[in-house]
């Protein structure tokens, strides 16, 4: 894959996007285009990670040929190439998925074109490498949620939908606000510009607590301990697939952008992890804890789940808190990042598959309140095999994928002699297998109950959604059984994020410094602002 | 001047505050749009005061120094043209809620729900 073929991320769910607009009457020809198109993205998104991967390489493309703190950027490193590829396959099982399973309804109206423009902003928020064309991106992704929340709604689902929209519309508006501020302060918004200002030490004071305030808006949208309050209300009004693509994507851009906003551009900066890193640390250990404790105490499939994602985001806090700790060798700050890279991997796809799981568990006993449920493991044997060896993935047990990216990041916590953290992790842990356990024993072990498990004549058909989840289990076992690989993966892009160096010289070029000859028109101390020299205006073609 | 606009920032954030605890989702959703403005404005006071500068369309030889800086403006024209896509999502919503509900009363959609 060449450098500029990148753009082909943010094209493809585009271009599928407006094709499926015009094809909302030819309900067949919408469902091919979307397939053709998802496997396209599948099979780019291994191309990119084949490229990037043997060398750490970094793709880079400006867009217009502007040179790079002046026009946009999108950069592919490791990073964005392993969350483009799991990204793909998760929307590629979902959609399966929502193929075969959803109803007319369901699927009618603008489903199928919002669910391309919600990968679309996904996949942009991977790739971008401007943290305003991040907002925008993000927008985007929010926009097609909202709409996939909205579109043939129950009342309930409404209601809680407003919930959903104000609050992130609260926090998109925080999130421009202080872009605002930062550019006042930095003067660039390029991610790889900002980075270089925090390696060579040039961030302003007044810049620290705007920041620190990011952990805010990114805190919301990956829904950490104090700003968590909106999940577990909305997720489970869901239907199961849809529950399981914005698990399995929108937190966990959510934890991408928090990796690559405060490991990779202030990591480097001494004076704001002094700030972060308590608090990431701290709200991990709650996060984690206090999500478990929740989805225990819940008594419905979907709800269990969604509550669990709140959980599972507790571990990624956690190594990227490790990440930026002051006080620890390089090594184990990448072993952690690496943990927290894996997790975010084994996360998008385990919890992505237990909740279409989930959906299958309803359609075959028409009820998801676990004490009306029973008998499924009859019912549906291999249903409950691959539920099985997905939620023991989600609890950790030894030959699963679980099992690598906790170890991993509580090694590293052992390793930092963070204990507190460690200890919560691991009671977490025990939790995790009994929701599941409560799950897999009222749902599919107890007598055969619900409404319609004892009905042959009511036997659905889930081929298409068993595939779906066939897919998701397969990742998530090859993530298990060849930990090693993908491990080797996590923490080279790991190392290139707690040493950024490598992406500030793919972006910026190589003295690290812009070539447009700009800064020596303007004082040393002043932070160096958009100003285009007269003459050089001219020649640039206009 | 960055007083005032400081001052009108804090009025127009205080203001959308105050709009979304309303009761209403009329008013809940004034509040929103209210916020997006007063972030638009936020952005706008970083370019710094356009007082005696001219527009960037520069000829030769012209200051640099007197040159608005541009990007702070797309910024909010982005901005606004999502703020607009939001306000009328927003307000889809509040429609169809009506429709169904009769009412925008949070109180009263609350114990509708209850009802259910």
């Amino acid at each position: 894959m060449t450098q500029h073929q990148i753009v082909l991320f943010v094209v493809l769910p585009m271009a599928a996007g407006i094709a499926t607009t015009f094809l909302h009457r030819y309900r067949k020809a919408q469902r091919w285009v979307g397939a053709g198109f998802l496997i396209a993205n599948i099979v780019f998104a291994c191309k990119a990670l084949a490229t990037v991967v043997p060398n750490g390489d970094i793709l880079v493309s400006q867009m217009g040929n502007w040179p790079a703190p002046f026009g946009i950027t999108i950069a592919v490193d490791t990073l964005s190439a392993l969350m483009l590829t799991m990204a793909s396959i998760v929307c590629f099982s979902v959609f399966l998925y929502c193929v075969f399973q959803f109803d007319r309804d369901q699927q009618g109206g603008f489903f199928h074109p919002m669910f391309h423009l919600l990968i679309l902003g996904v996949q942009w928020s991977f790739i971008t490498g401007d943290f305003f064309n991040l907002f925008v991106a993000f927008e985007i992704m929010l926009m097609a949620s909202y709409a996939i929340f909205c579109v043939g709604t129950s009342r309930k689902q409404m209601k809680q939908a407003y919930k959903y929209v104000l609050l992130n519309l609260v926090g998109s508006t925080m999130f421009v606000t202080l872009l605002g501020l930062i550019y006042g302060q930095l003067g660039t918004l390029n991610m790889a510009d900002i980075t270089r200002l925090a390696m060579s030490d040039q961030l302003p004071k007044s810049s620290i607590p705007v920041i620190a305030m990011m952990v805010l808006v990114f805190g919301g949208k990956t829904a950490i301990f104090p700003l968590w309050y909106w999940l577990p209300d909305t997720y489970h009004t869901l239907p199961s697939a849809i529950g399981g693509l914005f698990a399995g994507l929108l937190t966990k851009v959510g934890a991408y952008v928090m990796i690559r906003v405060f490991v990779m551009m202030f990591g480097t900066s001494q004076a704001i992890t002094d700030v972060v890193a308590p608090i990431l640390l701290v709200s991990a250990g709650i996060t984690m804890f206090l999500g478990v404790l929740g989805a225990v105490s819940m008594h419905t499939v979907r709800r269990i789940l969604s509550i669990h994602i709140i959980s599972q985001v507790g571990y990624m806090l956690m190594g990227m808190g490790l990440a930026i700790a002051t006080g620890i060798a390089s090594d184990i700050k990448e072993m952690a990042v690496a943990g927290a890279i894996f997790f975010i991997m084994h996360n998008m796809v385990v919890k992505c598959c237990l909740f279409l799981c989930g959906g299958l568990m309803v359609e075959h006993a028409g009820d998801d309140n676990l004490e009306k449920i029973g008998g499924l493991l009859k019912r549906a044997p291999w249903l409950a095999t691959l539920f099985m060896i997905a939620a023991l993935s989600l609890a950790g047990l030894p030959p699963l994928s679980g099992f690598f990216g906790k170890w991993v990041l509580l090694s590293a916590g052992f390793q930092s002699q963070h204990y507190v953290v460690v200890f919560f992790a691991v009671l977490t842990s025990l939790f995790t297998l009994l929701s599941m356990l409560k799950i897999w024993s009222y749902g599919f072990w107890s007598p055969s109950m619900g409404k319609h498990v004892d009905k042959p004549e009511r036997r659905p058909t889930t081929v298409g959604g068993m595939w779906g989840i066939a897919i998701l289990v397969i990742v998530a076992l090859s993530m298990g059984l060849g930990a090693q690989k993908y491990y080797t993966m996590c923490s080279m892009a790991a190392k290139s994020l707690i040493d950024p160096t490598n992406y500030v010289k793919a972006v910026l070029g190589e003295q690290n410094t812009p070539k447009l000859a700009i800064n020596d028109m303007l004082p040393e101390t002043s932070p160096k602002k958009l100003v285009i020299k007269s003459d050089s205006y001219e020649t640039s073609g206009h | 001047m960055n007083l005032l606009i400081a001052l009108m920032v804090g009025t127009l954030f205080g203001a959308s505050a105050f709009l979304m605890l309303d009761r209403e989702l009329k008013g809940v959703c004034m509040g929103v749009f209210m916020l997006g403005h007063g972030a638009n404005l936020a952005i706008l006071a970083v370019s710094g005061s356009p007082a005696g500068k001219l527009p960037p369309v520069l000829s030769h030889g012209v200051d640099i120094h007197t040159f608005v800086d541009p990007l702070p403006q797309a910024l909010i024209l982005t901005a606004i043209v999502i703020g607009f896509a939001i306000q009328a999502f927003l307000l889809t919503m509040i429609v169809i809620t009506w429709r169904r509900n009769q009412t925008l009363s949070l109180a009263m959609l609350a114990t509708e729900e209850d009802a259910h």
